[in-house]
């Protein structure tokens, strides 16, 4: 899986702004994904959705909102080192993705957060093509 | 990397040493020397000056960290401007935590025009810790895309893709920290730093060579050793009740029950800290796949000639060979 060395590869670009009508039909794409997202993975509306390849565990919970894997700061048993009354996110992340056989996944790099995508509707950036769309399948390759 | 095997080469005079830089010595596979300094908490530059004596001519660079844990410190790259000017060779640390993207791309090549070409790209530490815990954090990239920033602006274009009329020159570094859960992930996550351009990667202090030599493992099986030169960190402590802290406070720190034990029960607590390090260093030294000692004498830099004095470190310019090309055969 190796990433292409070109420029600009590191972020996503935005082209065009958003039509009215998009704002609005994003508005109500918001709403629908709050109710499933927020609920089931604490989503956490970064609209730059990255579920599939963190093992369905949100990743911006971390405190540092890293999105490429855990800082050095995880204690012992997997805690936290901003809240060590809390567990370290990537620790929940790696064993779900042994437990879905989904680590193949966390060897991707991910992209700089785009801020102009935050609180927008992601189901929405991915039809229009401003992100990625989710990997649901992929080869394990052994 | 590191394609050059070990050569007779002669030397030994710090005239020749300084003009060589801290990437080509990787390039050629020498075991790397490399110390940590903190900047004071004051506009002081006299100190980081004074401080510099205790590492010329035995270290191969200096670390000057940014804003350790939080806490309001001189600037790095102006501490780096000061170390460079002593005739030092200064490594910036370059947090993600108080710097979005437009300002880490600017002090990067700020930094390269003033001829400091080291940098080493960490995520940083939360200000929850720091003197000033009421702060907004940034965390716009991660260690990881700081990383690939870095190599990209070195390359010749910014994030944006807008090119460069003149691209810095720039060793990049990472740090790993060995001792941090889940073990497997610290591998995936050293891996991607070194895929996104990684030149060399220091660790967190070795306190635990048990732990330590398991990661080192998975990297020798990764293969990952001969991609980056791996520089493992050494701290010399001044009692037990800083390890103890350290055991406590700082996240993601093991340390051995037996120099735990070793130092409560030392008469002389500084100086069986001394005695640790250097055993600790001449252990590491034996590991395949390290090709660097990185020592963390947290405000106590005046320690460092008599530790490379001890543990050997003085005469590594002979030792040119890097363990790993004998390491792979052996596992």
């Amino acid at each position: 899986m190796a990433e292409p060395i070109k420029s600009g590869w590191l972020v996503t670009r935005q082209k065009n702004s958003p039509s009215s009508i998009e704002k609005m039909l994003s508005r109500i794409f918001l709403l629908f994904e709050n109710i499933i997202k927020v609920p089931l993975f604490r989503c956490q509306r970064c609209g730059e959705c990255i579920l599939s390849h963190t093992a369905f565990v949100c990743s911006q919970r971390c405190p540092k909102r890293l999105r490429n894997g855990p800082c050095g700061g995880t204690g012992k048993g997997g805690t936290c080192e901003v809240y060590p009354e809390r567990k370290c996110i990537w620790c929940l992340i790696y064993r779900r993705a042994q437990l879905y056989r989904r680590i193949l996944l966390l060897n991707r790099i991910e992209k700089i957060h785009n801020w102009k995508l935050e609180k927008t509707s992601a189901w929405l950036n991915v039809f229009n093509k401003r992100i990625e769309s989710p990997t649901w399948f992929f080869r394990r390759k052994k | 990397m590191c394609s050059i095997k070990g050569s007779n080469l002669p030397h030994g005079s710090s005239g020749e040493k300084s003009s060589m830089r801290l990437l080509q010595k990787i390039e050629e596979g020498r075991f790397i020397f490399t110390a940590e300094l903190g900047p004071p908490k004051s506009s002081n530059g006299n100190v980081i000056k004074k401080k510099s004596k205790h590492f010329r001519d035995i270290v191969d660079g200096v670390n000057i960290t940014d804003n350790q844990t939080a806490i309001v410190r001189l600037s790095s790259i102006a501490s780096a401007k000061i170390l460079l000017d002593e005739g030092l060779e200064p490594i910036v640390q370059m947090t993600c935590r108080d710097r979005n993207r437009l300002a880490l791309q600017s002090d990067i090549l700020g930094m390269a025009a003033l001829e400091i070409e080291n940098v080493l790209c960490l995520t940083g530490d939360h200000q929850r810790f720091g003197n000033h815990p009421e702060a907004k954090n940034v965390f716009d990239l991660d260690s990881i895309q700081l990383i690939a920033t870095a190599k990209g602006l070195g390359e010749g274009y910014f994030l944006c893709g807008d090119p460069i009329k003149t691209p810095p020159t720039l060793c990049i570094g990472g740090a790993a920290n060995p001792f941090a859960e889940p073990l497997e992930f610290r591998i995936l996550r050293l891996e991607k730093k070194i895929r996104v351009g990684a030149h060399f990667i220091q660790t967190q202090p070795v306190f635990d060579l048990l732990r330590f030599e398991r990661w080192m493992k998975l990297v020798r099986e990764a293969g990952l050793d001969k991609r980056v030169a791996i520089l493992a960190g050494v701290m010399p402590v001044k009692s037990a009740r800083a390890l103890q802290y350290m055991e406590k406070e700082v996240p993601g720190m093991s340390i051995a029950k037996d120099i735990m034990q070793r130092m409560s029960k030392a008469g002389d607590a500084k100086e069986e800290g001394i005695k640790i390090a250097i055993e600790t260093i001449r252990q590491l030294r034996t590991v395949k796949g390290i090709q660097g000692i990185h020592l963390m004498p947290l405000l106590w830099e005046s320690i460092t000639p008599r530790i490379a004095e001890e543990s050997g470190l003085l005469d590594r310019k002979l030792q040119t060979t890097i363990n790993h090309q004998a390491g792979g055969k052996n596992e």
